[in-house]
């Protein structure tokens, strides 16, 4: 509806605002392609190390909480990047 | 069980209603559109809303496109917040961590206190019972070395004792051998000096009772067996002969012991 | 009520949902609004939660003593001992503080009522990353000096002298811009995105609940709406330990540096 709402209308005020929207999609979807991927793998290998040494699995789940958060950081750098794009 | 669920649903639909009264405070706490302004009975979007405001406030109307970014910090929240921040570390680091770490390390302090005070009662204890077994120990030692002592003398005793009676009854035995000697060896000589003077009495006898050859004959087989070692006690008037003669009898069952 | 009556998903820009109106104060620098007052809130439970607790001081912790030290051995045994190690243990208040200052700010995202994190708002992230960034400077210089800090944040040792055109750059804007920065954003977005994503889904579950058909996967949209809210109780936990670890850490770096 929004689509055709801008489409009949033309103004370019609007028509800019649909490309905003569109361009916070592909930011932040870009953004969040290395960082799945990355903790996924933190995740992974940290799953390996606890079956492998469920000792440390308590050393090794705060170490991949950290490994997550420098990780997600990328994602959310491209979440907030959405918004700069749009201002 | 059923209330419970009822509870449940209905907890739920509060967060649920409270969010979507939150949502919808939200949105009416932006700035109100004008008194005057559009009729209540369209409908608004927000953007117009907010462009209506800013217009209001003397805005360009380039100035609507421009939303507020959410990711610049207001002023009074950052200045609120900073404040908050402090007050907060001030009066937990002044009133109230000082007197929790306090107590934490009171408590710590005492617990190793008393681990400290219950190992050294245990060390103690240790002490003592190792004192205990030592005296124990010596105390069996010493009886064992009592009991021994005691065995040893009473050994030596019952040997001194055996030594010194078998040492008297030799001297008996020896004594007793040469009393029976002696004794043989008077009776010998006594019988001796008597069987010269029964002889001749014996022979008074004959001559005076000659009356018959076999008064004769019995007279002298009782002699005989008077003086001899006769098996048979003489009977008659050779018994007071008889107890003589028992004398020299003893002699020979007494010298095989 | 929009226009169309069939499809009543309107979802508030974001400014709607997460800036709020000047309760009272004015418009100025000290107005004060929905976040402000949840500070508020938030300042009042910490302290209130450690007075209490530094009030009975019994020798056998139990309820609030009992809660208020085992977030301070968590605090202890499991950030700073394990990042900076024992002569870390002057930060505690300070980290036991954010800590519980992230997490009662974080968590009145799913209080009701309240519905608002205050972290969504940039101002508080940013003022407490700034804040650690003087934290760790201020201890990296007073530690190394002046220049042996720098030397030893911008020339990590083991690395191959040519090399440094590349590391040296990487590690100075590292240490000194995106630190901060990802610090806060870290906070700062998960909350706001714990937000919208709560919002989102509560304006999806209000809506279905009102149309006929909808109505059909309203339960599952529900469902969704109560395990996201268990989600974010959990980034709250998460993104308050992060932040409070990432902070250690940064002490513990200023503290020791690579041999």
């Amino acid at each position: 509806m929004e689509l055709l709402h801008v489409l009949a209308q033309q103004e370019p005020g609007e028509l800019a605002e649909g490309l905003t929207a569109v361009g916070r999609g592909i930011v932040y979807g870009a953004a969040a392609i290395g960082p799945g991927i990355g903790i996924g793998i933190v995740v992974g290998n940290a799953i390996t190390a606890m079956a492998r040494q469920p000792e440390a699995a308590g050393m090794v789940r705060t170490t991949m909480f950290l490994g997550i958060a420098f990780t997600e950081a990328l994602a959310l750098f491209g979440f907030v990047l959405s918004f700069i794009v749009a201002g | 069980m059923r209330t419970r669920r009822l509870l449940a649903t209905l907890g739920l639909a509060t967060i649920v209603g409270l969010g979507g009264a939150d949502v919808a405070s939200a949105v009416e706490g932006a700035p109100p559109p004008g008194e005057g302004g559009a009729p209540p009975a369209e409908p608004i979007e927000h953007s117009a809303e907010e462009c209506i405001h800013i217009l209001e406030g003397g805005g360009a109307i380039d100035d609507c496109q421009e939303a507020p970014n959410p990711i610049l910090p207001e002023l009074n929240e950052l200045i609120w917040g900073a404040a908050s921040f402090l007050v907060l570390l001030g009066l937990l680091s002044k009133l109230a961590l000082p007197g929790l770490r306090q107590s934490m390390d009171a408590r710590s302090e005492r617990i190793r206190n008393s681990l400290d005070e219950a190992e050294r009662a245990r060390t103690e204890a240790e002490a003592v019972l190792a004192g205990y077994q030592r005296q124990l120990a010596d105390a069996k030692a010493e009886s064992g070395r009592i009991i021994e002592e005691a065995r040893q003398s009473a050994d030596s005793v019952k040997a001194d004792l055996l030594a010194r009676a078998e040492s008297e009854a030799e001297e008996q035995r020896r004594r007793n051998a040469e009393q029976i000697a002696a004794e043989r060896d008077r009776v010998m000589s006594e019988l001796q000096s008597q069987v010269a003077v029964l002889a001749i009495e014996m022979a008074e006898r004959v001559v005076e009772s000659n009356l018959d050859r076999d008064a004769n004959i019995r007279l002298i087989e009782n002699y005989i067996n008077a003086v001899g070692n006769g098996s048979g006690g003489p009977d008659g008037a050779g018994g007071q002969k008889a107890g003589a003669g028992s004398r020299p009898r003893q002699a020979p069952e007494g010298n095989p012991s | 009520m929009p226009a169309m009556p069939s499809l009543a998903l309107e979802f508030p820009p974001v400014s709607h949902v997460t800036e709020w109106p000047s309760i009272f104060g004015g418009d100025g620098p000290l107005a004060v609004n929905k976040v402000v007052i949840l500070m508020w809130i938030s300042v009042a439970l910490v302290f209130g939660l450690f007075y209490a607790a530094s009030r009975k001081r019994s020798l056998v912790p139990r309820g609030v003593q009992n809660f208020a030290e085992s977030i301070w051995d968590f605090v202890r045994d499991g950030i700073v001992m394990q990042t900076i190690g024992p002569e870390g243990l002057k930060f505690m208040p300070l980290l036991v503080m954010m800590f519980c200052f992230i997490f009662v700010t974080n968590i009145w995202e799913v209080i009701p009522v309240a519905q608002m994190p205050v972290n969504a708002r940039i101002a508080l992230p940013a003022y407490m990353a700034v804040l650690v960034w003087l934290i760790f400077n201020v201890v990296g210089i007073a530690k190394q000096g002046l220049f042996g800090y720098l030397k030893s944040v911008c020339f990590p040792p083991g690395v191959p002298k040519a090399l440094y055109i590349l590391v040296t750059p990487i590690e100075f804007v590292s240490t000194f811009i995106v630190r901060p920065l990802s610090l806060s954003v870290r906070l700062f977005a998960n909350l706001l995105a714990g937000h919208l994503l709560l919002v989102s889904f509560i304006v999806i579950t209000a809506a279905l609940f009102t149309v006929g058909p909808g109505l059909a996967i309203w339960p599952f949209s529900f469902a969704l709406l109560v395990g996201l809210t268990g989600f974010e109780v959990l980034v709250a936990v998460l993104q308050a330990f992060i932040f409070t670890i990432l902070t250690a850490v940064y002490i513990a770096g200023a503290m020791h540096p690579e041999h």
